[in-house]
């Protein structure tokens, strides 16, 4: 018999699949109410404690000259803000399915797995996102905090966006290793601990030294909270943005680019438990 | 053109080769010494649209590594596999659309979800036209009695519940082929033969072809004309069930329960199975020696308090090729 004509399918029925993909990973999150709310919990204790620190620190004079203690609250406070939302990784789900060996059902689908995993982040995202307006509320009883332009915080919500997208492509790539060794976990843990340091969300990266200052904002890890955040601050002022968020965009086809090589591999060597 | 169809299909696996002991391990991290496991060694299959083919082998044999290749997510080390006209590992998501696939052993169903939200995703994921979707589930719903739980979320469903919805979920966009493993295992009776009525069903009015992967041979008896045998990677059989039956038919087993103890037990025309205490399976031809003569000889021998005949069941069948291969068989017994 002759293979079927293959249907054409219009961008809606291609993106169909991928739409439903975030709609249920957002009502599957709601489920999990207490882990919701906790972590709302756990951001203002989180706050409660870097503030009490700072202002130790600055209390010892410890702080370089130019940044006050009112500007690094700020900056901590959005910072733990944006890890609602940055600290979810949808692709974890890649290492438990290797795991598991549930990534064999899951390639017998005709899907796209990085975009389902993206769907499923973005729903998750969209649900977590929910929080930030109400922990902003709560936060202004431990802090105050500077609100700058709707011009600034537009650019701060662009380079939000492309710092998301640097980070999803980023965990991406970690949680790929799961395809070359299983037991990835330690290693994950301390690129994780390593980029939360270098990428500038427990320490602004300005405080950083000289030429350490110079390293660490342009490594890539920079994109995802450092970027925002100074923007944010006004440390990059509005004539540096275009540069800033060419950088992120930069990474993000970078690491698209190389995920989609890594994704190409890592589908050659599936090796599924057991059989 | 079949509609399955592979060519010296062979599947090598690389593994690592770990050494024991605590200086193994260390060892291990720091000298990486692969050894080359076959896992499928030339297979050659030939699959007609509408086929229902049991293919069978004990575990390790290369079942699930052929199945894995034959739905795209495992690329052969050589070989030609091609499933509806697509190699599979070459167009992994057009070949989907062509398949389903149930694992007895593993849900693909969104365990958080409502079975029904399961298929509604399934819809949105295959992009089943409205109308074929509202058929084709109504249909399923109806025959496979799902409507009292497609609201109730899959982790709550039982084994059999859970079966149905994932051979639901399998078959929502008219697959050409569906491939089975083990969709029968921990299923009580009743709702086995619920699952093997529904794939004869489907295979009969909508034509769909099957390969059922299955240690229940029971399975394949109820269902399946043609079997395919693979052991160590390699085909073993391929051919009508009936026939492997009748080249195998021709021995029966007398099971005797003896009343004494002897330990030198031996009777002409039968050839000693197995010996079990006081019971002893004895293998003849019936056409070199009657059971009734059989029996005669054993009662004039010996004091018996128990007799009984077996027929050879495939499963008994295909445990005598398992372990004595296909050839070695159909010996006939001197008299």
């Amino acid at each position: 018999m002759a293979v079927l004509p293959r249907a054409r399918r219009s961008a809606g029925e291609i993106l169909a699949p991928y739409v439903a993909f975030a709609a249920k990973a957002f009502s599957r999150e709601a489920t999990y109410r207490m882990e919701v709310f906790t972590n709302v919990g756990s951001l203002l204790v989180r706050l409660y404690l870097m503030k009490a620190v700072w202002t130790a620190l600055y209390a010892q004079n410890a702080a370089p000259a130019g940044v006050s203690l009112h500007m690094v609250l700020t900056y901590t406070t959005i910072a733990l803000l944006m890890s609602l939302v940055l600290e979810i990784d949808g692709t974890r789900a890649i290492r438990d399915k290797i795991r598991e060996g549930t990534i064999a059902t899951d390639l017998m689908k005709p899907i796209s797995l990085p975009l389902y995993f993206f769907s499923d982040g973005i729903g998750m995202t969209l649900l977590h996102a929910t929080l930030i307006i109400p922990a902003l509320v709560m936060s202004l009883f431990i802090v105050r905090i500077d609100v700058p332009s709707p011009a600034v915080l537009a650019a701060f919500a662009l380079s939000f966006v492309l710092g998301y997208l640097v980070n999803f492509t980023l965990n991406f790539l970690m949680n790929c290793v799961a395809f070359w060794t299983l037991e990835s976990f330690a290693a994950q843990l301390m690129v994780r601990w390593i980029s939360d340091l270098l990428g500038g969300q427990i320490v602004p990266l300005i405080f950083f030294p000289g030429v350490l200052q110079q390293i660490v904002l342009a490594l890539p890890f920079a994109a995802v909270y450092s970027t925002p955040l100074l923007i944010y601050v006004g440390t990059i002022p509005p004539s540096g943005y275009a540069l800033a968020l060419a950088v992120q965009l930069g990474w993000f086809v970078v690491f698209s680019a190389i995920g989609i090589v890594v994704w190409r591999a890592a589908q050659r060597r599936v090796v599924v438990q057991g059989g | 053109m079949p509609i399955i169809e592979t060519r010296d299909l062979r599947k090598v696996f690389r593994t690592l080769v770990r050494r024991p002991g605590v200086a193994g391990t260390i060892r291990t991290l720091f000298s990486r010494d692969y050894e080359d496991k076959v896992a499928v060694e030339g297979v050659s299959m030939a699959l007609e649209e509408g086929e229902l083919v049991g293919y069978i082998g004990p575990n390790g044999a290369g079942k699930s590594t052929t199945i894995k290749m034959l739905t795209g997510i495992l690329v052969p080390s050589s070989g030609l596999v091609r499933v509806a006209g697509l190699v599979p590992y070459e167009k992994r998501k057009e070949n989907a659309r062509n398949i389903g696939v149930v694992f007895g052993q593993r849900s693909q169903l969104y365990w958080d979800l409502p079975l029904v939200e399961s298929f509604e995703l399934l819809r949105a994921i295959y992009g089943i036209p409205e109308k074929r979707y509202r058929a084709n589930l109504d249909h399923f719903i109806d025959v496979l009695a799902m409507g009292e739980f497609l609201k109730t979320p899959v982790r709550q469903l039982s084994l059999g519940q859970r079966m149905r919805g994932d051979f639901a979920a399998a078959m929502l966009h008219d697959p050409r082929v569906v491939f089975l493993d083990e969709p029968t295992i921990g299923l009580d009776v009743v709702a086995k033969e619920a699952i093997r009525e529904f794939v004869a069903q489907v295979n009969r009015e909508r034509g769909t072809t099957f390969i059922l992967t299955t240690h229940d041979l029971a399975d394949v008896e109820r269902l399946c004309r043609r079997i395919v045998l693979i052991d160590h990677g390699t085909l073993v059989y391929d051919g009508e069930v009936e026939a492997l039956r009748d080249r195998y038919g021709t021995h029966r087993t007398l099971v005797v329960h003896l009343a004494e103890d002897a330990p030198d037990f031996h009777v002409e025309g039968a050839e000693l199975e197995a010996r079990e205490g006081d019971i002893v399976r004895l293998r003849f031809d019936r056409r070199t020696i009657s059971a009734e003569a059989l029996i005669r000889r054993v009662a004039d021998r010996y004091g018996v308090t128990d007799l009984s005949i077996e027929e050879p069941e495939l499963e008994s069948i295909i445990r005598r090729i398992y372990t004595e291969g296909y050839d070695a068989a159909p010996t006939v017994a001197p008299v």
